[in-house]
C-alpha cells in the first residue's frame, strides 16, 4: 500500500439502541480505489458519510492526512461526495454546477469557467455547459454530479451507489470511465455499492461490511478466491458450503471431515473445531476435466440443468442421503443429463476453510 | 351507445358545477346591468357601474388598503413561514412535532376567535384598531398555509442537495441563498399569492379590527346595508377577479414545479 492517506480509528456509530457502524478500524491508501460493498444497512453508507462529515459518529476518529477531521464539517473537509440521488443545483446550467465550489473558493469568474469546462471534457460533457440540468439523461446528469465533485480536487472523493440509478450497460460503461478518470487523476476514490460484480470490475481494494462490522478487506482476486469469512464467501458470487470438523491440524495443514469426504486442506482452525468448508461453483470438475492435483469429492446426482452458453449451470444432489445441495458449472462440450451420476473432483487449493 | 351511459355522469357535473359557480356567474352578469337594480330582467350590457366604482373615492381608498394590508401580510406570512419551515425540515421530525402542530394548529380556529382574541390584545396593551392590526391578523391566519407550503417542497432531495453546497464550501447562509431560495421560488411564490388571496377576500377580521381606514370587503359591505345596486356587483365582480388571476398565477407557478 502507498501512504496512508484516510484512517478511521474505531468509528462508531449508534442510533439510540442501534447500530449502524460497531468499531471501524479502517486505513485508505493515497490514490487508491477503494469499494465498500455490503447489503443494505451494512453500514457502509454510514462509514462514508462520516468520512464525508455529514454523519457524526458516537465513537471513534476520522484522520485524513495525517489530520483529525472528526469535528470538521463537510466545507472543512479535503472531501468531496458524489451523491445518490447526484443532487445538482437545478436551477443553475451545466458549467454553474461544476463550477460551484470553485466559486466557493472565491475563484475569479473566467479562471473558473476555464476550469468547469475542463473537467466537463474529462467526465466526457464537452460542450454541455450552457445546458441546463433538466435538458440532460440521467446518465449526463451522473457526469455532472461527478463533474461537481471532481472540481475542487479533493483529496478523496466520496461516491455514494453513484452508479445506482443507471440502467446495466449505461453502468457497465461508467464503470470503466470512473476507473480511467481515477487513473488519470490519482485521487483516491471512495465507493459504495452493494453490487458485488461493480465491487470486483472497479476496485484496487474491496471492503466487504456486514452488520456495522469489516468482513474482508483485500484485493478483488483475493476476496473471491480466499473469503475470510462466511459472509464474505456468500456474498461475493455463488458459493457451495459444507459442514466440516477439524480432525487433524499440523501447522498451516488441516484435515477436515466433510460430507463429501476427508480432505486435506491449508487453512488455521482448532482442532476438532466445526468449520464450514467453501469450493465455488465453476472449481468443481467432472472428471474428464479434472486437474492433475484435484481431489475426489465423491458423486453428485444431477437435479437441475440449465444450458448457458459458457456452461451447464447445474443442482446435485449429494452426501449419504442426498441431503448435501451443489451448485455446479459443468464444462459446456459435457451431455450431463437430469439424474444421471457424476464424479466431482476440487483442487485441494481451490477450497477455503472458514470458521466465522 | 356510450355517450349516453355517460349522460347521467355529465348532468351531475353540470349540476355541481351550477351550483358551485351560478351565484357568482349571477354576481358577474349583473354588475353589466343597464339599469339601475341588479335584479332580472337583465337590461343589456353596460359598462357604466364599472365607471362608478373607479370613481368612488372610498372604495378606490379601500382597495389601496386592502392590496397595502394583502402584500405586507403576504410577504410576512411568506418569510415566516419558510423560515420555519426550514428549521423543521432539517431536525428529526420527533423533535420538532409539538412545535409543528402548534404552527399548524391557527388553521383549525375560526376567524372569528382569532379576530375577538386580537381585539382583545391589543384592547389590553392599548394598540387601537388599524390597516396594521388587520394585517397581524392576516398573518396570523397565513402563517399555517405558508409553513405547509414551503414545508411539502423541502424533502430529503433537497437536504441533499442543500448538503452538496455546503460539501462544495458554501456556508450555511451561501446554502440558504443561492440554492434553497432559488430552488424553492416557484413554492415561495404560490405561498404569497395564495396568503394575498384570502387577505385580499377576508371579512371578519378586517371589520372587527379596523375602523376609519378598511378593506376592500368591509367597504363592500357597508355599501350593502343601503340597499342592492349593480355597483356592489361590480365591486364584487372585481375583488373575484382579482382572486381567480392569482389562484391560476399559483396553480400554474405550482403545476410547473410538479411537471419539471
Amino acid at each position: 500500500m502507498t501512504d496512508p492517506l484516510v484512517q478511521l480509528v474505531g468509528l462508531t456509530k449508534s442510533y439510540g439502541a442501534m447500530t449502524a457502524v460497531a468499531g471501524i478500524d479502517l486505513v485508505i491508501g493515497k490514490g487508491e480505489f477503494v469499494v465498500l460493498l455490503g447489503p443494505s444497512g451494512s453500514g457502509k453508507t454510514t462509514v462514508l458519510s462520516m468520512i464525508g462529515g455529514f454523519v457524526e459518529p458516537t465513537g471513534g476518529s476520522v484522520r485524513i492526512g495525517g489530520e483529525d477531521v472528526t469535528s470538521l464539517p463537510p466545507a472543512k473537509r479535503p472531501t468531496a461526495t458524489v451523491f445518490q440521488d447526484y443532487a445538482l443545483f437545478p436551477h443553475m446550467s451545466v458549467r454553474a454546477n461544476v463550477g460551484f465550489g470553485l466559486y466557493m473558493r472565491k475563484v475569479a469568474k473566467a479562471e473558473r469557467n476555464r476550469r468547469a469546462d475542463e473537467t466537463l471534457k474529462l467526465v466526457g460533457l464537452d460542450g454541455f455547459g450552457d445546458r441546463g440540468i433538466h435538458q440532460l439523461s440521467g446518465g449526463q446528469r451522473q457526469r455532472v454530479a461527478l463533474a461537481r465533485a471532481i472540481a475542487v480536487n479533493p483529496a478523496v472523493l466520496l461516491l455514494d451507489e453513484p452508479l445506482g440509478a443507471l440502467d446495466l450497460a449505461l453502468r457497465r460503461q461508467m464503470q470503466e470511465e470512473l476507473v480511467r478518470i481515477q487513473k488519470r487523476l490519482g485521487t483516491t476514490f471512495v465507493h459504495v455499492t452493494h453490487d458485488q460484480e461493480e465491487a470486483m470490475s472497479i476496485a484496487d481494494t474491496i471492503v466487504v461490511m456486514n452488520r456495522g462490522l469489516v468482513e474482508d478487506m483485500g484485493v478483488p482476486a483475493r476476496i473471491y478466491r480466499r473469503p475470510a469469512s462466511l459472509f464474505a464467501a456468500t456474498f461475493m458470487g455463488e458459493n457451495n458450503l459444507l459442514p466440516g470438523r477439524v480432525a487433524a491440524v499440523s501447522g498451516d495443514a488441516l484435515t477436515v471431515e466433510t460430507p463429501l469426504g476427508r480432505l486435506l486442506l491449508a487453512g488455521k482452525a482448532d482442532l476438532g473445531g466445526a468449520v464450514q468448508v467453501a469450493v465455488r461453483p465453476e472449481q468443481i470438475y467432472p472428471a474428464a476435466t479434472a486437474p492433475e492435483n484435484a481431489a475426489s469429492l465423491g458423486s453428485a446426482r444431477v437435479c437441475e440443468l440449465v444450458f448457458q452458453g459458457t456452461h451447464w449451470r447445474a443442482r446435485a444432489k449429494t452426501g449419504a442421503d442426498g441431503e448435501i445441495a451443489l451448485l455446479l458449472r459443468l464444462p459446456p462440450e459435457m451431455q450431463p443429463a437430469v439424474g444421471a451420476e457424476v464424479a466431482l473432483f476440487a483442487r485441494p487449493e481451490d477450497i477455503v476453510v472458514l470458521s466465522r | 351507445m356510450r355517450g349516453l351511459r355517460q349522460l347521467p355522469a355529465i348532468l351531475y357535473m353540470t349540476a355541481a358545477f351550477a351550483f358551485i359557480f351560478l351565484p357568482v356567474a349571477m354576481l358577474v352578469i349583473y354588475s353589466f346591468q343597464n339599469g339601475p337594480l341588479p335584479v332580472p330582467p337583465f337590461k343589456g350590457v353596460s359598462l357604466r357601474w364599472y365607471d362608478a366604482l373607479l370613481a368612488d373615492r372610498k372604495l378606490m381608498a379601500a382597495m389601496g388598503n386592502s392590496v397595502l394590508v394583502g402584500v405586507l401580510s403576504s410577504l410576512a406570512a411568506t418569510m415566516l413561514g419558510f423560515l420555519a419551515a426550514y428549521a423543521m425540515a432539517r431536525r428529526p421530525p420527533r423533535r420538532v412535532a409539538l412545535a409543528q402542530f402548534f404552527l399548524m394548529a391557527p388553521i383549525s380556529v375560526s376567524y372569528l376567535i382569532i379576530a375577538l382574541g386580537l381585539l382583545f390584545t391589543f384592547n389590553l396593551v392599548g394598540v387601537g384598531k388599524s390597516l396594521l392590526v388587520v394585517g397581524i391578523g392576516h398573518v396570523v391566519i397565513n402563517l399555517p398555509l405558508c409553513f405547509a407550503i414551503c414545508y411539502s417542497q423541502l424533502g430529503e432531495h433537497q437536504a441533499n442537495v442543500e448538503r452538496a453546497a455546503q460539501d462544495l464550501g458554501a456556508n450555511d447562509l451561501q446554502a440558504l441563498i443561492l440554492v434553497t431560495v432559488p430552488m424553492l421560488w416557484p413554492a415561495l411564490l404560490a405561498s404569497f399569492f395564495i396568503a394575498f388571496t384570502l387577505s385580499w377576500d377576508e371579512f371578519v377580521i378586517a371589520f372587527l379590527l379596523s375602523k376609519y381606514d378598511t378593506t376592500m370587503p368591509v367597504v363592500i359591505w357597508s355599501m350593502l346595508r343601503s340597499g342592492l345596486s349593480p355597483k356592489l356587483n361590480a365591486a364584487g365582480t372585481f375583488v373575484f377577479g382579482i382572486s381567480i388571476l392569482l389562484v391560476l398565477l399559483v396553480e400554474l407557478l405550482l403545476g410547473r414545479k410538479r411537471t419539471s
